[in-house]
């Protein structure tokens, strides 16, 4: 597993699953105050760039670890990256959206440097 | 049977989760150190801390130097095991069996660590156990038969695969819950921890316990084998096991032949597996004319636990066989399962994350049994406030609870403890380390069942916090490589050793500073005090967490709900 393989991972799943909470009422409410709902578009798209997040962080699992301890790989990046985000979403809710960005902006790096290469 | 399939789904898992919950949580936070156990064996010999970080040697070559050892040292023996220095473990170990005539208990083999480069004796070690105790007491408990200790064990993880399962079924709310974690809420935080470090962990949940029973598969369920063998043991061991049959003789010739040089066989077996890397060399019956020589590659290079070997003369170097290479599917699957769940495939960044997948499992289990405690004491609400006092089941588990959750860490600690204080020349001295560890656990939870209220909490976590965050102050002052010194020298698995034993007792401490944060609200729950009687606020003395008035409290989880209705219903 080369870091950048694994910091793609990483960030892709971080992102992923921070896009997942904020298509969520009740996450996204607290992030944006008491009685805010994503709009319907803005749903579609945090889910889409969630599931997007979750298949590009098993590619990098897959390409960096081979099939077999890919997958392994890939359950141990999200458990980790999920119990981040739950923390995340409780003690600073109002940093996920930075987060979400940060994370998709590393990833997009690391995706762009791995397949470059 | 009116109740519904979700009722009683939420029946089986209060129940079967704390049937077998301690021991669960003793299996759980064992088995989460084995995966560093050589590392822990490494830092419990702090002899060793002095040599080199990594190994330059290659293993052909420290297979060499290791039978120039032998020879001299284990001159007769019937088995010679040398492992093979690598990135895990510097040193070179060899293991032999002394001669001993037929019919004669078995005794343990004689083991030494040897300088990869020279082949000498490293500086002797202390006599310890390590890594290995918490890797057997896993699934082979302690003080009884390992017979017994592993139908305990798959006992237990049976009931946890029963537990995990309806665990799923019951709770409803997996992914409109699946970030959701509500602190400072009472019942509904457990009940939120308890959910999150299950249901985010839940690959490696299931598949750790499914893949723990195969691990004794033959055991627990010897009939298919039985059947389909017709009892031909032997036959059946030879085709499930790669490398348990072989075409290696079984019997000395009792001629004496010279030993072929090992370097070169090392190379060819690595050769043939594309470079990867050799783990350990096998030679039976050395300096006889029936010797033969053993290569098995090393566990990283796939996922399953059944290791390629190659077999070879041992006086003449003939290429024998090869064996784990064209095994058949159903063993491959077990031994993939098995290999799933030792996970001596994984590099460092995987190991760690099965390390924290474990701990989540350690958390899970004990918010499990918290949270029985936590609802069950809801029940004596009316009769506590009265002065009364909480039934003899709550109290025990209460107990019980507060010996496995705080008791456990602090007895792990205090192991750590003795094996730099207790000295080095004491006869039977691994004994002396694993009754040290016996000693505190068993008096933290009788004090725990005699006294099971929020001030025991607090000090048992502070106590075992405390022991573990000084481990790295300890360990230079006893002869160990501290943080520095090992960080400059590269010791890496010492550094993550000291800094777990640190982070984990940052952790403990915060758990028993969070306890005394709030006034505890009636800290003899236990005990009648019709004094207290105008209290409001239902006394939570033993559990961790003040609760809520249970009138303030109406968002349990609808499992929860389903599970309060089922017990009006059939009460």
């Amino acid at each position: 597993m080369s870091a950048i393989h694994l910091t793609l991972a990483l960030a892709s799943c971080v992102a992923a699953f921070s896009a997942l909470g904020l298509a969520m009422d009740r996450h996204y409410e607290d992030s944006y105050g008491r009685g805010k709902s994503p709009s319907p578009g803005l749903r579609r798209t945090l889910r889409l760039a969630g599931t997007g997040g979750l298949l590009l962080s098993l590619w990098a699992c897959l390409a960096a670890a081979g099939t077999a301890q890919g997958w392994v790989f890939w359950f141990g990046v999200m458990t980790l990256s999920a119990l981040g985000v739950v923390l995340l979403l409780t003690y600073a809710p109002a940093r996920v959206a930075r987060v979400l960005q940060g994370g998709a902006l590393l990833a997009m790096l690391c995706a762009g440097w791995a397949m470059a290469r | 049977m009116k109740e519904g399939f979700r009722q009683s789904m939420a029946w089986l898992h209060t129940w079967s989760g704390l049937l077998v919950g301690w021991v669960l949580f003793m299996v759980f936070a064992t088995g989460t150190s084995a995966y560093f156990r050589d590392e822990i064996s490494h830092w419990m010999k702090p002899e060793l801390h002095g040599a080199p970080a990594a190994s330059q040697v290659a293993p052909a070559q420290a297979a060499g130097q290791a039978v120039r050892f032998l020879e001299r040292e284990a001159a007769g023996s019937p088995r010679w095991n040398i492992g093979l220095p690598s990135d895990r473990e510097p040193d070179v170990r060899v293991t032999w069996t002394r001669p001993q005539p037929p019919g004669a208990p078995r005794q343990r083999p004689l083991a030494v660590q040897l300088d990869p480069a020279t082949g000498e004796r490293l500086a002797a070690p202390r006599a310890t156990r390590g890594g290995d105790f918490f890797y057997r007491m896993h699934f082979d408990l302690h003080y009884m038969p390992a017979l017994w200790a592993r139908w305990i064990v798959g006992f237990c993880a049976m009931f946890m695969l029963v537990a995990i399962v309806s665990g799923i079924v019951t709770h409803r709310r997996i992914f409109s819950d699946f970030f959701t974690f509500r602190p400072r809420k009472g019942q509904r935080s457990w009940l939120d921890a308890h959910n999150a470090t299950a249901v985010l962990a839940l690959p490696y949940h299931l598949m750790i316990t499914y893949t723990g029973l195969v691990t004794l598969m033959f055991m627990y369920m010897p009939w298919a084998a039985q059947t389909a063998y017709q009892g031909d043991q032997k036959t059946f061991f030879a085709e499930a096991f790669p490398n348990a049959a072989g075409s290696a003789p079984q019997k000395a010739a009792g001629r004496p032949a010279a030993l072929v040089p090992l370097g070169p066989l090392v190379e060819q077996a690595q050769a043939r597996w594309q470079g990867a890397a050799a783990s350990r060399v096998v030679v039976t019956f050395p300096g006889d004319a029936n010797a033969a020589v053993t290569v098995y590659r090393d566990g990283q290079a796939s996922l399953s636990s059944n290791q390629a070997s190659v077999v070879f003369n041992g006086t003449t170097g003939q290429w024998l066989e090869a064996r784990g290479e064209a095994v058949p599917a159903a063993s491959e699957t077990r031994g993939v399962f098995v290999g799933l769940h030792m996970g001596h495939f994984a590099g460092p960044v995987l190991r760690w994350l099965f390390f924290l997948s474990g701990l989540a499992g350690c958390v899970m289990v004990a918010t499990g049994l918290l949270m029985w405690a936590v609802k069950e004491r809801q029940k004596y609400a009316k009769a506590l406030a009265k002065g009364g006092r909480i039934g003899f089941g709550l109290r025990l588990v209460d107990g019980l609870n507060l010996g496995a959750v705080a008791g456990l860490p602090l007895a792990m600690a205090s192991f750590f403890w003795a094996n730099r204080l207790i000295p080095v020349a004491t006869p039977d001295r691994p004994a002396a380390e694993i009754a040290a560890f016996f000693t505190v656990w068993g008096v933290a939870t009788v004090a725990a069942i005699a006294w099971p209220a929020r001030r025991m909490w607090q000090l048992q976590l502070a106590l075992g916090g405390l022991l573990f965050a000084l481990v790295p102050v300890m360990n230079p002052l006893t002869g160990g490589a501290g943080l520095v010194t090992a960080a400059t020298a590269g010791h890496w698995s010492l550094v993550g050793f000291d800094a777990t034993c640190l982070l984990l007792g940052m952790a403990l401490l915060t758990s028993a500073w969070w306890l005394g944060r709030r006034k505890p609200a009636a800290r003899a729950g236990t005990a009648p005090r019709s004094a207290r009687a105008p209290q409001a606020p239902p006394p939570a003395a033993n559990a961790p967490q003040p609760l809520a008035h249970p009138a303030a409290e109406p968002g349990l989880s609808p499992a929860r709900h389903a599970l309060a209705a089922a017990e009006t219903q059939s009460s």
